[in-house]
């Protein structure tokens, strides 16, 4: 089995919540919609305030070029479009829509025949982007003109605590196939891969048990970042996407477990994309689970609904290793939010920085290959050239450098950093 | 904005390994727990307070220096590790201020001045080490034998490391285990002559296990370290018998497993490690064999120190998906060497151990009649080989034999007899004669007769001449005699092992009838405890047959040789026989008389 090399491997703390089926979520009496919960450009508002929307109606259409179409969750009255902070601390524009609590719908038409074309359309029209946490739209990443041979589908889910894509692919296994059917016929590849990391072996019988032919499991070693784009197109077609190019590159189109779900649900039950699973775990909840999480609600209503400790020692959207802390509970979720942690005192770690002691243990765990002691080192000098030719561009971001250093080094922000002024400089 | 009472913000990611600075150090102290108790065991309680003054000197010196940098105070265990490192490198009875100013030297000058933990380009206990030699050449190579059961004395006679002295320095047998493995186990358990830590490597690879274990080390350094070592060991010694010497003894494991794996002077990436690795075992064999000091472990790393930041800034890892300029996948062309590289280090001792497991053994000293060459076996033993022949008169059959003939370490007992040539009408020689039999044995058999065959007895009794003359030839290149003051007219020289007196004469035989002055020049061993002629090895004599017979005079006493008369030493060949025996007698007696002056001399 071919798996890349390097990486860590924190415990995985999945138990928690995985065992727990995928159950409906709080009512908000508010959602507060971001215009921007992808990666481009942020959707146009196509509603008034006082307007009446159904759940389901569009709400903001996509821009030109790269970006998603917003869907309201719920039935109410839309009453303002204004600034409402973000994870970031930005203050970016969000739809607020008040619960009339009809919940009256307006879905999509169901896809009669679905064809490539038509269901390229869809996944556009519906407003799906990636949900593994990238936000990149979906529909742009399948347009690659038959390029691309393979799909390979993320179930990995390396991240601890993290259940939602191993929930979904347990319950909802059916669906999951179909939608990665008609991802495969919008995208042109001949096969699909599912890697599902081995600490998940309930989810790899069942799927390999339901599918066959053209698409294939492919058991990963447990590993993180196994489920980082590279890494994972390593581990389930033996291809190296090349430095700085992207999966179609190497013929592979990857797409997450949930957003093939999504993609199933729009072109079959015509729903848009205006929910999706997130797990709410940590030991300082409650009620750790799984559930179906209107986009927009605030975060507190989650953390209400799970009985999550507002004063614990962090809490966490996304998962521990890349995910942000949450500053406050005015936080609304997105189409990317996958989970919502609330760690107590043994779960998270306060660390104080002190001097490198050069131990390279950060050079070993980095899974691009990097040096982010000298990446740092370089970056304190300034020196901005030798910090890109210890590969500081290549970063993924993943936060091995830093889980791994016993000096607590803010390493993988520095190497961030490093690869953010370079890239501004075009050094 | 924030309604969260008491939020906390922090970077992701937001778990973290266990690990931190100071219980890494932690573990490193533990590491070298086993071996600072052997040190103490071994050398006494002197060598625990040298090692906790390093300590003291270590931390203090650091804390003064952040004190007088205005820095604040550091409490990392760092410079405790240092100390206890630096300090289990002293000599045992080094004098109290050596551990202060090395202590001060290793902390001030190689790592505080460069910036402190992490910054420091050399190993601050391997230069302090290296500083030290230079600085106090005399004191830090005074080494004291190890000895277990005086913990508390201060003097233990000075004595010699395996480096220094060679085998000399080492016991003649460890657990009542002689010979090679004698040695091997002594330097093994470290009961021998060397610095306070390094002695003990049964310590040191408990340590090793314990840090490779709890990752804290990367095992590449000290295993390819220990490969390189040993490749090179066996090309620039030529031996293999000499790898685990080399490698058990001074402070190559003890540097390898605790020095070279120093983060802030080691390389960061895996392969630029084995690199450095390599490195070492190459400079610390060649300053070894080649070098003016006996010990390159220190200088060795001190050396590949310097190379790293060069190692660091030009090797770097592969990325993930890098190309190359032409937009190919950049080759792993460094992981592939240095695995190359490995595998071939390793295969090349896999195929040379068994090659030179024999050392040729030069037989300098003595003219013999079947010895043709020995060598020395790996683990001990040496192998004679012989050839002569049998005289079938039954038959009028001259049989060719060769053999090969193993003698232990010590040259008193044979292990095997391994015929090469002898007949093949089963005329064989009976080998329960003579294998696992010592000289005096085989020399008193008299019954040589094989039931089944005559002629088997005649091969029994070639093969008996034979052996007793592996024997002489050990006696007389081989054994570790050592030399004594002894006066005779025909004496060149007097040497002693044990019991044993050699003694090399050079005299006449006055062949009258040709006219001719035979010389003569025998070296002829004496067992002093049994008073009787042990050996005689021929130096010089006729290469016309006119030789000494040897039978005649081995095993006999003073007395006996004193009273032989030139009539029964009358050799049935010829007279110029007769006269060499006539000669030999003399030059025996003459023997004895040195003997019991020497005796005399050493009783007064
Ligand atoms: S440097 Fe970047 S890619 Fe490498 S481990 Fe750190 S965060 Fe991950
Ligand atoms: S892991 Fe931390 S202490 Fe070790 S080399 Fe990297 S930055 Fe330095």
């Amino acid at each position: 089995m071919k798996t890349f090399t390097k990486g860590v491997h924190p415990a995985g703390c999945k138990d928690l919540s995985e065992r727990e089926k995928i159950g409906a979520g709080p009512e908000p009496a508010h959602v507060w919609l971001a215009l921007s919960q992808h990666i481009g450009a942020p959707a146009v508002p196509v509603v008034e305030p006082g307007q009446r929307v159904l759940r389901g109606q569009l709400v903001a259409k996509k821009a030109e070029g790269l970006s998603a179409n917003i869907y309201s969750p719920i039935a109410g009255v839309v009453k303002e479009v204004a600034g409402h902070i973000t994870i970031s601390g930005k203050k970016k524009d969000h739809i607020r829509i008040e619960n009339d609590f009809t919940d009256e719908e307006m879905l999509l038409p169901r896809l009669a025949e679905p064809d490539g074309a038509a269901v390229l359309a869809r996944i556009e029209e519906a407003g799906i982007v990636g949900m593994g946490g990238a936000g990149f739209p979906t529909a742009a990443k399948l347009a690659v003109g038959g390029r691309a041979d393979v799909l390979v589908v993320n179930g990995a889910e390396c991240e601890p605590y993290i259940t939602c894509d191993h929930r979904i692919m347990l319950e909802y296994a059916d669906d999951l196939l179909r939608g990665i059917r008609f991802a495969m016929l919008a995208c042109g590849a001949k096969r699909a891969v599912i890697g599902i990391e081995k600490n998940k072996r309930d989810a790899i019988e069942l799927l390999s048990a339901k599918c066959g032919g053209d698409i294939s499991v492919r058991p990963l070693r447990t590993r993180y970042p196994q489920g980082a784009e590279k890494q994972l197109v390593y581990g389930c077609t033996g291809r190296t996407i090349p430095e700085g190019k992207l999966p179609v590159d190497a013929g592979a189109v990857v797409v997450n477990v949930h957003t093939a779900l999504s993609i199933f649900r729009a072109v079959e039950l015509g729903e848009p994309c205006y929910r999706r699973v997130m797990t709410v775990s940590g030991k300082a909840a409650k009620k750790c689970g799984n559930f179906w999480v209107k986009n927009g609600t605030p975060l507190r209503d989650l953390a209400g609904f799970c009985g999550g400790d507002e004063n614990c020692a962090r809490i966490v959207c996304g998962g521990p290793m890349m995910g942000d802390a949450v500053f406050s509970l005015k936080i609304c979720t997105a189409k990317t939010s996958s989970s919502l942690l609330f760690l107590d005192e043994s779960e998270c770690e306060s660390k104080v920085a002190s001097v490198c002691i050069g131990c390279g243990r950060c050079v070993q765990a980095c899974p691009m290959g990097l040096s982010p002691t000298f990446i740092e080192e370089a970056l304190f000098k300034k020196d901005y050239a030798e910090a890109k030719r210890y590969g500081a561009l290549a970063c993924i971001g993943c936060g091995c450098c830093s889980y791994v250093c016993p000096a607590k080094r803010f390493l993988a922000q520095s190497v961030k950093l490093a690869k953010k002024i370079i890239g501004e400089r075009k050094i | 904005m924030a309604e969260i009472t008491n939020y906390k913000v922090a970077a992701s990611p937001h778990k973290l390994d266990r690990s931190n600075t100071r219980r890494i150090m932690l573990d490193v102290l533990i590491a070298l727990a086993p071996c600072l108790v052997c040190g103490v065991l071994f050398y006494g309680l002197y060598a625990l307070m040298l090692v906790a003054i390093c300590v003291a000197a270590c931390f203090a010196s650091e804390q003064v220096y952040n004190l007088i940098r205005k820095k604040p105070f550091t409490f990392d265990l760092s410079a405790v590790v240092t100390g206890v490192i630096l300090g289990l490198n002293l000599p045992p009875r080094a004098p109290w201020y050596i551990p202060i100013v090395g202590g001060v030297f290793a902390i001030v000058v190689v790592k505080m001045i460069f910036g402190g933990l992490g910054k420091n380009f050399a190993n601050p206990a391997a230069t302090a080490r290296v500083f030290l030699l230079l600085a106090y050449s005399s004191v830090m190579t005074q080494y004291i034998g190890a000895d277990l059961s005086n913990v508390l004395a201060g003097d233990v006679t000075t004595g010699a490391t395996y480096l220094g002295g060679g085998i000399a320095a080492l016991q003649d047998s460890f657990l009542n285990i002689g010979g090679y493995w004698g040695y091997v186990l002594q330097l093994l358990f470290g009961y021998v002559g060397g610095s306070i830590g390094e002695t003990c490597k049964l310590a040191v690879l408990a340590g090793g296990v314990y840090l490779t274990a709890r990752r804290v080390i990367d095992w590449r350094i000290p295993v390819v370290y220990l490969l390189t070592a040993a490749a090179m060991v066996l090309v620039c010694y030529g031996s293999a018998s000499e790898i685990l010497l080399q490698l058990f003894s001074g402070g190559l494991m003890f540097g390898a497993v605790f020095m070279a794996t120093d983060y802030a002077t080691s390389p960061k990436w895996r392969y630029n490690r084995v690199l450095y690795a390599i490195g070492l075992g190459v400079i610390t064999v060649l300053i070894r064999r080649y070098g003016s000091y006996p010990e390159g472990t220190s200088l060795a790393i001190l050396i590949m120190n310097l190379f790293v930041p060069i190692m660091d800034k030009y090797l770097l890892p592969v990325r993930f998906g890098q190309t190359s300029k032409s937009g190919k996948p950049k080759p792993q062309v460094m992981k592939w060497a240095m695995r190359c590289v490995c595998i071939a280090l390793a295969a090349a001792i896999a195929v040379a151990v068994p090659l030179v497991n024999y050392t040729e053994v030069q037989l300098y000293t003595g003219r013999f009649s079947y010895v043709t060459d020995a060598k020395r076996e790996f683990g001990g033993g040496y192998v004679f080989s012989v050839e002569g022949e049998a005289y079938l008169d039954q038959y009028d059959y001259t049989q060719p034999l060769a053999y090969e003939i193993k003698l232990n370490a010590e040259g008193d007992k044979v292990l095997s007899v391994r015929p090469i040539t002898q007949s093949t009408m089963g005329y064989v020689a009976n080998l329960a004669f003579f294998e696992g039999k010592t000289f005096d044995e085989i020399a008193a058999l008299t019954d040589l007769s094989t039931d089944a065959e005559t002629s088997a007895t005649y091969t029994n009794t070639a093969l008996r001449k034979m052996i007793l003359e592996c024997f002489t030839a050990y006696d007389a290149n081989i054994a570790d005699y050592s030399a004594i003051s002894a006066s005779g007219e025909h004496i060149v020289k007097a040497e002693r092992c044990g019991d044993l007196y050699r003694f090399t004469l050079s005299g006449v035989a006055d062949l009258a009838e040709y006219n001719y002055q035979q010389p003569l020049a025998y070296a002829i061993t004496i067992d002093a405890a049994a008073g009787k002629v042990k050996y005689i090895t021929t130096i010089n004599e006729s290469t016309y047959g006119y030789t000494v017979d040897r039978e005649i005079f081995v095993g006999k006493t003073a007395e006996e040789i004193a009273a032989m008369t030139d009539e029964t030493i009358a050799s049935d060949i010829t007279t110029g026989a007769t006269i060499t025996n006539a000669a030999v007698r003399d030059l025996i007696g003459e023997c004895f008389a040195a003997l019991e002056g020497a005796a005399k001399g050493g009783a007064e």
